[in-house]
């Protein structure tokens, strides 16, 4: 079936027109090329630099009485480890100096002392995190685990009681909490969505404007064509982009691929699809290129809002929730993450790709029943 | 269904929302005839031409172009007309070949087939630049000429240009005209519309569009003989004369009854005769101050009149 369609596509002299056309037109422009290929990778790096530049110097602050030993160890090696540097006193308690700013992080010891408790088998600390940056409130608490996993191992051999911590995080203004490796998927999402959906909606819209689209219609084509023939060329440069930023977020970020490549392949067609459908569509409803545009963004703003690319989708209300469930986004976020990050667990990857694939299927009819071969 | 037509258009209407643009037409147009469609902008050329090539659906009306009857969707139409639209039908970042290449694709001619073509159209055009050329760093009189070759490359039977020539120099005007007379001379049948008067005397009938109608329909010679059955002398001012003395002999002109009315042509003034006696005695009158000799009406004179006769 798939043997007989790319047969019908790639024997199509006007498919293969439109391909070789739309190539030249986009590969012959020096900006057109920059934006295809320099773009994304520049976008990718700063957002990632930016993310993962700031998690240093966390300023952490203590409290505990100043007679506790095991507390005081554990300030010298927090910040010894070159991750902490101590924040300005405070006179409030806890909960303020964080709240003030001048603390990026606290660790609260129990009533009593560490020392004490320890020796009563207990050892609860509580780490309060301001989390208005998500990326450096995870890395905070990863910091501080290991830090605590390390000093537990020196001491072990000395005392009776293997397990003498456990750290109780209270996250503070934002209970997701992701770090970079968890956002450069999501990044990489939005580049390619950003990407294909601008270029396949101008690159219809621009024929309209300049007005070669009358001379493309006055010609014996079928709509199908006319559609594939605009929409093929910017599914492949879509697709030549995906090894790209996958490749850039190894390399730069050691953004792990722990997956198969062929879920990710098959993920990025499905949601490339979806998106280069999308632009079709915004292009049937725009006259120009600047409308294009518009319409493109009008989708985008919301749609990467509601991915959960950068914010938690649980914590949103009801009604929002309904609409990103039509999130392409969101869908391969979902499935991006768990290939790469986790492996990728089938029931995942099938489920999400399968609501993409219907997604695709409903945009790319609805713009086809919106693309009249007609003027008015 | 007539053979012997290329175009048969009957009472034709196309309406946008509550706006006719074109008002129950009829016409026919013969096989390796050059017909023009003459007519302001906002007439209802360019609605009309759409319509022919099936680029928009008639409100009302039958259309049969190249022996099919219109229909939605059917594409035997377009297979057979070549259409030059108004606005760019070229691409400016592609070359001159990549241009011709994309419109052979999408007419699927097989790559040998459009190969030769193009060859030839070249040759047609007696196109002498390179074909890697941008097609934006050629003047716009070559690109509308390398435009009529991308509309012709499948050999259609009937070709419809629309406003070929606007925005173009006067000698490449006249080459691209002299390049429909060659498609019309091979026996190609071609729709022209133009705002151009001058242009439309090269035409073998001219259809006159105003406000959705066809207000006149004939040959050149034959609409003017029409429109103008009363001779018609052209007044020129001999050198020297002041206005006032021009305006007074005019006046004069008027007053005499010898004239059915004095249309201002250039510098110059054209009398439409309506009393050839009083106009023998007026004449010899005007002597100093014109110099007169019979004419014949412009495309101008039969347009103005035919337009103002419909306003009337």
């Amino acid at each position: 079936m798939i043997q007989k369609i790319i047969n019908r596509i790639f024997k199509n002299d006007t498919l293969r027109g439109f391909i070789r056309k739309e190539f030249i037109q986009a590969l012959r422009d020096v900006r057109m090329r920059m934006l295809l290929f320099v773009m994304p990778l520049i976008q990718l790096t700063v957002f990632g630099l930016a993310l993962s530049n700031e998690v240093k110097n966390i300023r952490l602050g203590f409290v505990h009485a100043p007679n506790d030993i095991v507390a005081k160890h554990l300030a010298d090696r927090c910040f010894a480890s070159n991750w902490f540097i101590r924040p300005r006193e405070t006179n409030g308690d806890a909960f303020q100096w964080i709240q003030s700013g001048d603390a990026d992080a606290v660790l609260v010891v129990p009533p009593g002392g560490l020392t004490k408790s320890i020796e009563e088998g207990k050892g609860r600390l509580q780490l309060l995190v301001d989390a208005t940056n998500a990326m450096r409130a995870r890395s905070v608490e990863n910091y501080v685990q290991r830090i605590l996993i390390a000093y537990q191992k020196d001491t072990v051999t000395t005392t009776a009681n293997p397990d003498r911590f456990s750290l109780d995080v209270r996250v503070l203004y934002n209970p997701s909490m992701e770090t970079a490796v968890f956002l450069v998927p999501g990044v990489m999402v939005m580049i390619l969505c950003l990407l294909t959906i601008i270029l396949t909606s101008m690159a219809l819209a621009r024929e309209k404007e300049i007005g070669t689209f009358e001379t493309l219609i006055s010609a014996p084509v079928r709509t199908w064509e006319i559609l594939v023939g605009k929409t093929l060329p910017y599914f492949i440069l879509g697709m030549i982009d995906v090894p790209l930023i996958i490749a850039a977020g190894m390399v730069f970020f050691g953004v792990p691929l722990r997956g198969a490549v062929w879920e990710i392949a098959l993920s990025s067609a499905i949601f490339i699809a979806t998106t280069v459908s999308v632009g079709t569509l915004i292009s049937t409803m725009a006259k120009n290129q600047q409308q294009a545009m518009m319409g493109g963004f009008i989708f985008l703003f919301p749609a990467i809002q509601l991915s959960g690319i950068m914010f938690p989708l649980d914590n949103m209300p009801a009604v929002l929730k309904i609409f990103t469930y039509l999130n392409p986004l969101k869908y391969f976020v979902t499935v991006l993450r768990n290939v790469m990050l986790k492996g990728g667990d089938p029931m995942v990857v099938w489920s999400n790709v399968g609501a993409m694939a219907v997604l695709a299927a409903a945009a790319l009819w609805l713009s086809f029943k919106r693309f009249h071969q007609t003027l008015d | 269904m007539n053979p012997d037509f290329a175009v048969q258009v009957e009472g034709l209407t196309i309406q946008f929302g509550s706006f006719t643009a074109v008002d129950d037409i009829s016409f026919s147009v013969k096989k390796g005839e050059i017909f023009g469609f003459l007519g302001a902008n906002g007439a209802g050329k360019t609605t009309t031409i759409r319509t022919l090539c099936g680029l928009l659906t008639p409100t009302k009306g039958h259309v049969t172009v190249a022996g099919h009857e219109y229909k939605e969707g059917d594409l035997s139409i377009k297979k057979r007309v070549g259409y030059m639209s108004q606005k760019f039908t070229l691409y400016n970042d592609l070359s001159v070949k990549e241009n011709l290449v994309f419109a052979a694709n999408l007419r699927k001619i097989s790559k040998s087939t459009h190969e030769k073509r193009i060859k030839e159209l070249f040759a047609f055009l007696g196109f002498t630049h390179s074909d890697t050329t941008l097609v934006r760093d050629l003047p716009v009189g070559l690109k509308q000429e390398l435009a009529l070759a991308a509309a012709t490359l499948h050999n259609p039977e009937i070709i419809f240009l629309d406003e070929p020539t606007a925005g173009v120099s006067p000698a490449a005007r006249e080459r691209f005209w002299a390049l429909i007379r060659q498609l019309s001379a091979a026996g190609k049948t071609v729709f022209v519309t133009t705002h151009y008067l001058d242009e439309s005397e090269q035409c073998d009938r001219i259809a006159l569009m105003r406000t959705g109608k066809i207000i006149a329909l004939d040959s050149p010679a034959e609409l003017k003989k029409k429109t103008f059955p009363e001779s018609l002398y052209e007044l020129e001012p001999m050198s020297g004369q002041s206005q006032s003395a021009i305006l007074s002999q005019l006046e004069k002109i008027k007053q005499s009854g010898a004239a059915l009315e004095i249309q201002p042509y250039g510098m110059r003034y054209h009398v439409i005769v309506k009393d050839s006696r009083q106009w023998d005695l007026v004449k010899e009158q005007i002597k100093p101050t014109f110099s007169y000799k019979p004419t014949l009406p412009s495309m101008e004179d039969v347009f103005i009149r035919l337009v103002e006769g419909v306003d009337r």
